[in-house]
């Protein structure tokens, strides 16, 4: 449970954390599309260095986001078989009968794996890097202008930081409850179907009902101070970009309409 | 069952930046048959170090040995199952463990996974579930509908039921009212006097500790500052000053009347006291 690394928040000083939330979810959408460019190995070079620069700065040691990938283990595997059963082009590598595997499978796989690496590389260092609360202040600003459009831009933040507050929280809870069980004898690895169901529900049924709990409490509280979601509000923060957060932004943009380029010419 | 730490440490996150040692070469040993509080201020590694007593959290470095049982470092260790048997574990907040429909079904839930038999194991849950004073009519009630109060005894009750010799609570009155923490404490002691449990209390209320409690750990920054007599303990009174731990009413009381030129010494209970005062035994 303590190797959950996606989404939580490492408090360091570097000059990541410094950026503007705005900027950074901006460059990572501008990223993302990136990574989805057929733009070949080239392309994914150069995503892979300018990502591996970007952790570098971050101070985050590889092994902790490499922890990241390690669910999706199953999933590769899964997506291998899948495209080597299905893909027939490219040249004849292997063929024993009714096995024949295709360069084509190998690589497309490849091409997907990569993609979730540097998809997931980037996900997690926004995680990592930004304060939830400065990530939800961006995310509110971001979809502001759509507030005309009827998007509820403040309540969506709201549920977001709210959601992200209480990750942690639940994680710590669950922990909590496993010890409880465990010491009553439970045991979370190993057992026969039945033993495994029993040992699900003494752990999901003591969470619910704590977490529903907290709910009710939480929503009493925020009543109680007088939330009305759709109330106008001032802001003890404001953001405002620095010559950082363009540097951010138009580097991004240079190694999107890097990929385009790449992708059309060769 | 003796109990030992050896150079014990534990560290969180440890490849995180944020790793942090909660505690730190432990050195220490727990006495069989008495009750043993350990006291320090919140982040001191109690709630660290007692998870390690039935192996929910296994040491970054050092050994801990419980009677025959080892251990270290070692990522699988083997025979947990029957150390959880004999060291029970009760959690801080230990109401929030209780899930089945009812409470007698809860309390014989742990020695069901230790293997009793059905029968046996609702009979065990019955006397445990006497031994916290919750009688008959609560056997069939829902665990989610009885008193906050009541719950933790039921869930102490899910602890006792598989009889462990040694019994490790963590603050187990947190949040109980007065009478509540002074029934606690009773049990404690009929427990350990009665049944001849190994009680290892964590706590913040020294008023318990003194009350209860045959000797005294002391942890700070996940580090044993001392382990004694609970009654000395809470005689020395540089070391409380020094540590900024508040003394029990009693003692201070004993203080108060020593200051005006009372006699006082040897003197542990407020029976004695009050005979001490001449006033009548009992």
């Amino acid at each position: 449970m303590n190797n959950i690394v996606f989404g939580k928040y490492i408090p360091l000083d570097t000059p990541i954390h410094r950026l503007d939330p705005r900027a950074k979810i901006l460059a990572m959408l501008v990223m993302l599309v990136a990574i989805f460019i057929p733009a070949g190995w080239t392309g994914y070079v150069v995503l892979a260095l300018a990502i591996s620069f970007v952790v570098k700065v971050s101070k985050i040691k590889f092994k902790v986001i490499i922890r990241a990938f390690r669910p999706l283990i199953f999933m590769m595997c899964f997506l291998l078989v899948v495209n080597i059963l299905s893909v027939k082009q490219g040249q004849l590598l292997v063929d024993i009968g009714f096995v024949k595997i295709y360069a084509d499978a190998i690589f497309n796989t490849l091409y997907i794996i990569i993609r979730l690496f540097l998809m997931i590389m980037l996900t997690t260092i926004l995680t990592m890097m930004t304060k939830p609360l400065d990530l939800t202040l961006g995310i509110e600003y971001l979809l502001g202008p759509f507030k005309r459009i009827g998007v509820p831009a403040h309540e969506i933040a709201m549920m977001i930081s709210i959601a992200l507050r209480f990750i942690p929280t639940i994680i710590e809870e669950t922990i909590r409850i496993m010890n409880s069980q465990k010491s009553r004898g439970v045991d979370f690895e190993e057992g026969k179907l039945k033993e495994k169901i029993t040992a699900v529900v003494s752990l999901v049924v003591p969470l619910f009902s704590v977490s529903l709990q907290r709910a009710d409490e939480l929503a009493n509280a925020m009543e109680a101070r007088g939330y009305v979601p759709d109330a106008q509000r001032t802001r003890y923060r404001r953001l405002h970009y620095v010559r950082r957060d363009y540097i951010l932004l138009v580097g991004a943009i240079l190694i999107l309409l890097a990929m385009i380029a790449l992708a059309l010419f060769l | 069952m003796a109990i030992k730490f050896e150079k014990l440490s534990y560290i969180y996150s440890p490849d995180m930046p944020y790793a942090t040692k909660a505690i730190s070469d432990i050195d220490l040993e727990i006495s069989e048959g008495k009750i043993t509080a350990i006291i320090g201020k919140t982040g001191s590694g109690k709630s660290t170090l007692i998870q390690h007593l039935n192996a929910l959290l296994l040491p970054s470095s050092g050994t801990l040995t419980i009677a025959d049982f080892t251990i270290t470092s070692d990522k699988k260790p083997k025979g947990l199952k029957a150390l959880r048997r004999k060291v029970g574990l009760v959690f801080q907040f230990s109401e929030y463990q209780l899930f089945e429909e009812t409470i007698l079904k809860d309390v014989a839930f742990g020695p069901k996974n230790f293997g009793f038999s059905e029968e046996e194991a609702i009979a065990r849950a019955k006397e445990a579930l006497g031994l916290v004073g919750l009688d008959e009519s609560y056997y069939e009630r829902s665990p989610l509908d009885i008193s906050g109060g009541q719950k933790r005894r039921a869930a102490i009750a899910g602890i006792l039921a598989i009889d462990p010799d040694i019994i490790v609570l963590d603050e187990p009155t947190a949040g109980l009212d007065p009478r509540g923490t002074k029934e606690m404490i009773a049990l404690f002691s009929a427990l350990n006097k009665k049944l001849h449990k190994t009680i290892i209390l964590v706590t913040h209320d020294n008023e318990i500790v003194y009350e209860s409690a045959d000797e005294v750990v002391l942890l700070e920054d996940g580090k044993v500052v001392c382990k004694q007599d609970a009654h000395s303990f809470f005689e020395d009174r540089a070391l409380l000053k020094s540590h900024a731990i508040i003394e029990p009413k009693i003692v201070k009381l004993k203080d108060l009347l020593m200051d005006k030129g009372l006699k006082l010494d040897n003197i542990y209970s407020i029976q004695d006291l009050a005979v001490a005062l001449g006033g009548n035994h009992e």
